[in-house]
């Protein structure tokens, strides 16, 4: 583990030697909005809560163009599909994801990424990455990474973790990449970090919330959740909008398109919600989740239940609360965590 | 560009202007080729999703054309027609697509003249507003697998 | 003016009467919310439920939305200004029949913008607190008192309708209305070249996500199958295509044409921030120049797009 020091005065060239060989994603102002956006090394923020959408587009867009074919015959292999994008990618660095996104990375890895299926469109983008994690202060009252298993500090997905000290970062190494990657920087010091992290690191803790106890939903069978009475009542005010698919670090759904023109086709896929009842419609017009109370529980029953019992026990979400600000009839997943535990 | 040979959807209504485009041909009126017509029964029928359509797949101009107001087929098909064209017109207009891209007309089944005229006249406000290229769908980007 | 507190209780009072006089089997409201400066619709069925419900600076929803999907029953709801013209829309619009809707009127002094608010007071807030006309913040060691009228959604600034003089019961003092919408922008924009106004319109709709909440917020948008879901034919692509993108807001906004009562929860339920409402005025403002017609404001009035007159103006038609 390789412990470094970014002094205040230091930090644009270290934000500078983080763009060297690499394309920078880093909380940047686009549009009034904070994002995790391609970053001029001059302009990037480390005072703020959390990126308005997650970084989970860095690794899967919301439009990916996966492979494409052309219709010429007098060239070779017309109609035949060849993939997009998987070589020359990108090598990115990720400055300030927060340590709640990077557990919603780890998440979606594991989907992405399994014992039964590689996706390459993740994998190559993904595994060629450095993620640099910014570690909270001042979590902000929507927020509860704690109540699911989570930390303001927590190093889970991350190859290097930062803190805010002093108006500069203290930076400590968590996997042999990060600390390899940090080596090569510049406007680094050596210097001893960790009682530094371990006090903020209580500090941050206290201010969290109590956890939320889901004992009883991890005892419980599947059917026994699915049929409790209060699916209704949430999916009564439920607008299906998706709005809390589309801003989850974790969501993780899409859609498979096939676009064509007079010269070829391309397949891309889609971010996609299962609020749509256009997302579960079979091709036989049967809808398994024909009500809105289907596709609301199914959001529910995913984060909470499904993707603990595929993920060993980890929770599908992981607190960083945005559902909980963006949706527009306050639907809050703490309140219906507390439901399915009853 | 003066080579430039605008791709325009034409919309006729089956009881007047398709009529008028066939009198104008056995009448031996010449007008230009450029427009693809699509017959509907009415331009009542005509929903503005299918003026984007065209738009969005790459057409230069659309060109609307029915009965004149009083002799709708179905009696009122293109008053109704009318007040969605009005809106329409404005919409596109205020969002910026050129106003010589979008032409309405009303020709009736006899009016062979007219529509040689408003044939030429649609033909050559597209050309010279240029090939689409801000109203439409990009190019899928083929290069990659060419 | 009656206090924020006893407009709740006379709210409370009203919603009970009408479970209880058989007007209603469900009231439409909203309740407290779980986090500061949120409200959640609530659908009241019993006297117990009816103790829950509150009015809020934050009531960001419109409450008409959910009436289409509950047509078979009486509901009653408790409606400000904008909330009771969409239901009045509905029921022009033979979408829920007359006698299956309660209106119960609150005159209404505007609703908070949440993105205005943030630009007023940048720091997370942990509490919230308001009366009428102010709303309070709290956060980590830091107190701050916002007054409302600097706040206002774009379309409460507008608003003529702040009481609900339709409604079948209106609750509270009466409010007059705003000066209407003058649409000094779209006419200053009107003057500008083609391409200046499509980047325009281009740039506001870029950062959106295709996630339709803007459409499921609305109380218009009742299709069974909107036209983005159609497949056989497809419509509209479902990338990020730009042209895709652009008709969808295009062709959303002119839906809501005549229709539209500017309730502002489209843009309140957008993720991006999309000032998707923008659309809807430019039809809004056609609609009453060419047929004078301002929807929602009468049970009888007739959609300016089911009827026409033999001698409508349209001089771009030849």
């Amino acid at each position: 583990m390789a412990e470094y020091i970014v002094k205040e005065s230091a930090l644009k060239d270290f934000f500078k030697s983080l763009t060297e060989g690499r394309k920078l994603l880093a909380p940047v102002e686009v549009d009034g909005k904070l994002q995790m956006a391609e970053a001029d090394p001059e302009n990037i923020s480390i005072n703020y809560t959390n990126t308005h959408m997650s970084p989970k587009s860095a690794f899967f867009p919301q439009t990916e163009r996966l492979m494409a074919f052309h219709n010429d015959a007098e060239k070779s292999d017309p109609f035949v599909y060849k993939p997009l994008g998987l070589d020359n990618v990108d090598q990115t660095v990720l400055f300030g994801i927060r340590p709640c996104d990077a557990r919603g990375l780890v998440v979606d890895n594991l989907v992405f990424q399994n014992n039964r299926f590689t996706d390459p469109y993740w994998k190559t983008k993904y595994e060629s990455s450095i993620k640099i994690g910014l570690a909270c202060h001042n979590p902000c009252p929507q927020c509860f990474c704690t109540s699911v298993g989570g930390s303001p500090f927590g190093e889970e997905g991350l190859d290097v973790l930062a803190v805010v000290k002093d108006g500069g970062l203290a930076l400590k190494s968590v996997t042999a990449e990060g600390e390899e990657f940090l080596k090569g920087l510049k406007g680094t010091e050596s210097g001893d970090t960790s009682a530094t992290m371990d006090e903020l690191k209580k500090a941050a803790e206290a201010k969290m919330p109590a956890a939320i106890d889901q004992t009883q939903v991890e005892a419980r069978e599947i059917m026994d959740i699915y049929n409790q009475p209060h699916w209704q009542e949430t999916a009564d005010r439920c607008l299906n909008c998706g709005v809390c698919t589309f801003v989850c670090p974790t969501c993780h759904c899409f859609d498979i398109q096939d676009e064509t023109s007079a010269k070829g086709g391309v397949r891309m896929r889609n971010w996609d919600t299962c609020m749509s009842w256009l997302y579960s419609m079979h091709g036989t017009g049967h809808n398994p989740r024909p009500t809105k109370t289907e596709r609301v529980r199914q959001r529910f029953m995913h984060k909470l239940k499904y993707i603990p019992m595929k993920q060993n026990g980890n929770c599908g979400c992981i607190g960083c609360g945005r559902c909980v600000t963006m949706c527009p009839v306050n639907i809050d997943i703490r309140e219906v965590a507390r439901q399915m535990n009853q | 560009m003066s080579d430039f040979e605008p791709k325009i959807v034409a919309f006729f209504c089956n009881w007047c202007t398709y009529g008028a485009a066939d009198l104008a041909g056995v009448s031996r009126l010449d007008y230009p080729p450029n427009f693809r017509v699509v017959r509907l029964p009415c331009t009542g029928r005509l929903n503005p999703k299918y003026i984007l359509e065209a738009f969005k797949r790459g057409a230069d101009g659309v060109w609307v054309s029915g009965c004149h107001p009083g002799d709708c087929h179905y009696i009122a098909g293109n008053y109704h027609a009318r007040r969605k064209f009005v809106l329409l017109h404005h919409m596109l207009e205020t969002l910026g697509v050129e106003p010589g891209r979008l032409h309405f007309s009303w020709i009736s089944s006899a009016e062979a003249i007219k529509f040689q005229e408003v044939a030429r006249d649609v033909v050559e406000k597209v050309r010279a507003c240029g090939p689409n290229e801000s109203f439409r769908k990009a190019e899928l980007g083929l290069a990659e697998v060419a | 003016m009656m206090s924020l507190e006893d407009l709740i209780k006379k709210i409370q009072e009203a919603a009970k009467r009408a479970l209880k006089e058989g007007k209603a089997e469900v009231v439409l409201g909203y309740q407290a919310g779980t986090t500061p400066m949120a409200v959640a619709p609530l659908f009241a069925r019993t006297e117990g439920d009816c103790d829950k419900l509150v009015w809020s600076n934050f009531a960001k929803t419109n409450l008409s939305t959910y009436l289409p999907e509950l047509k078979d029953k009486k509901v009653a709801i408790i409606a400000k200004g904008c909330d009771a013209r969409s239901a009045v829309g509905q029921v022009v619009e033979h979408q829920i029949p007359r006698e299956n809707v309660y209106v119960i009127g609150v005159p209404c002094t505007g609703m908070v913008d949440l993105e205005a608010l943030k630009s007023k007071e940048a720091r997370p807030v942990a509490a919230s607190d308001e009366d009428m006309a102010t709303i309070k913040l709290r956060g980590d060691g830091w107190e701050t008192n916002i007054a409302k009228e600097e706040i206002l959604r774009r379309n409460c600034k507008t608003c003529i309708c702040r009481t609900p003089k339709m409604a079948d019961e209106v609750i509270g003092d009466e409010v007059p209305s705003m000066t209407p919408d003058d649409y000094a922008d779209l006419k200053e924009l009107a003057a500008k070249s083609p391409e200046e106004k499509m980047a325009y319109f281009k740039g506001m709709v870029k950062d959106c996500l295709r996630c339709y909440a803007c459409r499921n917020a609305c109380p218009l948008c009742y299709c069974p199958v909107c036209f983005v879901d159609e497949t056989r034919p497809q419509w509209l692509g479902k990338s990020q295509d730009e042209m895709d993108t652009f008709v969808f807001h295009l062709l959303r906004g002119f839906h809501c044409a005549g229709r539209c009562t500017g309730c502002g929860a489209c843009e309140a339920a957008c993720p991006v921030g999309i000032k998707v409402r923008e659309f809807n005025r430019i039809m809004e403002e056609e609609v009453q120049k060419d047929w004078n017609y301002i929807p929602g404001l009468d049970w009888e009035q007739k959609p300016p797009l089911t009827t026409y007159r033999p001698d409508d103006e349209a001089d771009f038609i030849r």
